[in-house]
């Protein structure tokens, strides 16, 4: 009994030490936000400090804080709405058909996320160029949609395959369109996968940046390319860095941490 | 069959839906038709979407990839055949990016996977405890990639950084800070995805866990199987499937890492830890030479293609052993 008591608390320690060793290096970028300046790199680090928003004030005087946040919003808004209205009509169709395609679609789908970014970055960037979309955020839009629906699609028809069909067989024997079966049956009983759905596009389009850095312009640049560019300037502390990194880390961290649960069952659903 | 003549008959009693049902020819469409064309509908615009954005691009990279093509000047633009990708075989540059990548994909998998089940096999019994830790484990994997890069730039900078200071004053790494030497910079870009994306595989291997039938884990504990017995006769080959599945997904990633590289060294020092997107990029959108930047890319997504098919197989044949299917 000692002896399994003893192991329990063997897993709980390396869980705690697991927990500080992915915990502590977002803790210290998160405070380094709070801390003047001469104290974010003391050694050792000073645990005990006065909090102060100086390093805010030098992030709203260096960078336009609104409109790269209306960029990143907007790209992600955008993406989020685009592949979630493109993706969970398709992902129903094929879970829902008997057609031998179907199952090949779906793996259509899920191959084009494993595509490496680059390959399909170079040809849209030119295409971009001559319909004179280069410089916008909706070119970031399109092609972020492009992977999202493609993840979304795929995660959507796991999700509708596990489904009882049933409930949308009642709904069309009460006189439901085969749209309103879809649409007031199968989607509400599936709401858990379109959050995590969402949740997943959010993600990668709010924190990609290779896009953006090549598709858009000054003006309609989003924070991560404002981040990146602001890393190679001098007049930049890490103090000021970090308080821009927080806009664009903290946000998502807190989403995700209250809709966790949708977060690891996405992530996991999206394996087995 | 029965459920069909219901709709049938309600399609009958409801004039405006058979009517909308009716075809331009006037027949009307069976109700299994009618289904067949609803399903194809939904399906349409994200097909048409994904080979608008995605596959045509993806095309005209391969048509780009045979000639020798450069932006900053489009009118010489000829077709050379294969003659990128045979600049791709024997360039000495690319193919180091080629080996830095295969390097970094192998011992960051490895090392993610093992980690990861351990932390997994922790976390598998269901308390409160347990679903907080792993709330707060998951949070890197929600970081940007490029803050990622930042934050451990700032903690392993040699002159202040929390831990490079140290690195450097104990002799342990260069004077110049883990970045400054080919090996140790490769390493560290290594160790910075282990801690980014450990969370993600324990977090799969815990869902599997999970999945066990606790039947044969008690039947097993009863028969007196030690847990080592139990890990290694029941768990693993029982785990096997998500085991491959896990690896899958982080190989394909691993292998298409750009973002951590390019904040943190940029693929230097010279080209020791250059990969293969970071050179295609690197090639393409910043020295403009389409054609071979492309030929990079494609070899890249010819790389990724083996390596999915590969363990595709794998996973079949570890699902049957494990299902008896």
């Amino acid at each position: 009994m000692t002896a399994r008591n003893l192991s329990r608390l063997g897993e709980r320690a390396f869980v705690l030490v697991m927990v500080a060793f992915f915990l502590l290096p977002f803790l210290w970028l998160a405070t380094a936000a709070y801390k003047p300046s001469r104290d974010i790199f003391s050694i050792p680090p000073t645990l005990l400090f006065r909090p102060t928003l100086e390093q805010f004030s030098t992030v709203f005087r260096l960078f336009d804080v609104r409109s790269l946040l209306t960029s990143s919003l907007m790209i992600a808004a955008g993406s989020v709405g685009l592949s979630l209205s493109l993706g969970v009509p398709a992902g129903y169709a094929l879970a829902r058909s008997t057609s031998r395609y179907a199952i090949g679609a779906a793996y259509f789908f899920m191959a084009i996320r494993m595509v490496p970014a680059v390959a399909a970055l170079i040809p849209f960037y030119l295409m971009m160029r001559d319909v004179g979309l280069l410089g916008s955020w909706v070119s970031v839009v399109l092609i972020n949609s492009m992977l999202n629906a493609a993840f979304v699609t795929f995660m959507m028809f796991l999700y509708f395959r596990s489904l009882p069909k049933e409930l949308e067989e009642a709904a069309l024997t009460d006189g439901c369109t085969l749209f309103g079966a879809f649409w007031r049956a199968a989607l509400p009983a599936v709401r858990s996968g379109v959050i995590a759905s969402a949740l997943f596009c959010l993600i990668f389009s709010w924190n990609d940046f290779l896009y953006p850095m090549f598709l858009t312009r000054l003006d309609s640049k989003p924070l991560s390319v404002a981040l990146l560019s602001a890393f190679g300037t001098k007049d930049i502390t890490w103090g000021a860095l970090g308080a821009l990194a927080h806009f664009s880390t903290i946000p998502i961290v807190l989403i995700v941490l209250a809709l966790n649960r949708y977060f690891v069952q996405g992530l996991t659903k999206g394996i087995h | 069959m029965e459920f069909n003549r219901d709709l049938v008959d309600s399609a009958a009693i409801f004039p405006g839906r058979a009517a909308s049902a009716t075809s331009a020819s006037g027949a009307a469409l069976s109700y299994s038709d009618r289904r067949r064309l609803f399903l194809v509908l939904m399906t349409i615009p994200a097909v048409a979407y994904v080979i608008a954005v995605g596959v045509w691009p993806l095309t005209k990279g391969i048509w780009y990839s045979l000639y020798d093509y450069s932006l900053l000047r489009p009118a010489r633009a000829h077709f050379v055949g294969l003659g990128n990708y045979a600049d791709v075989l024997t360039d000495p540059v690319t193919r180091q990016a080629f080996f830095n990548t295969a390097i970094f994909t192998v011992c960051a998998v490895a090392v993610e996977l093992l980690l990861g089940f351990a932390i997994a096999l922790a976390l598998w019994r269901d308390d409160r405890f347990n679903r907080m830790c792993l709330a707060l484990i998951l949070i890197p994997v929600t970081i940007t990639p490029l803050v990622v890069g930042l934050i451990f730039r700032a903690l392993l900078m040699p002159e202040y950084g929390l831990i490079g200071y140290y690195l450097a004053e104990f002799g342990l790494s260069n004077p110049h800070g883990l970045f400054a030497e080919g090996p140790s910079a490769l390493a560290t870009l290594i160790f910075i995805d282990i801690w980014e994306w450990t969370p993600l595989v324990a977090l799969i291997l815990l869902a599997g866990l999970k999945a066990l039938p606790g039947d044969i884990l008690e039947a097993a504990r009863v028969d007196g199987a030690s847990a080592t017995q139990r890990l290694r006769m029941i768990v693993i080959p029982l785990m096997a499937p998500t085991i491959v599945l896990a690896l899958t997904l982080r190989m394909i990633d691993a292998f298409r890492i750009f973002d951590t590289v390019y904040v943190t060294t940029g693929g230097g020092p010279g080209n020791a830890t250059n990969t293969l997107m970071l050179h295609a990029v690197k090639q393409g959108l910043e020295f403009f030479n389409i054609g071979l930047a492309s030929a990079i890319a494609n070899v890249t997504l010819i790389c990724i293609a083996v390596i999915a098919t590969g363990f595709v197989v794998l996973f079949r044949q570890a699902d049957r052993r494990a299902h008896g299917r």
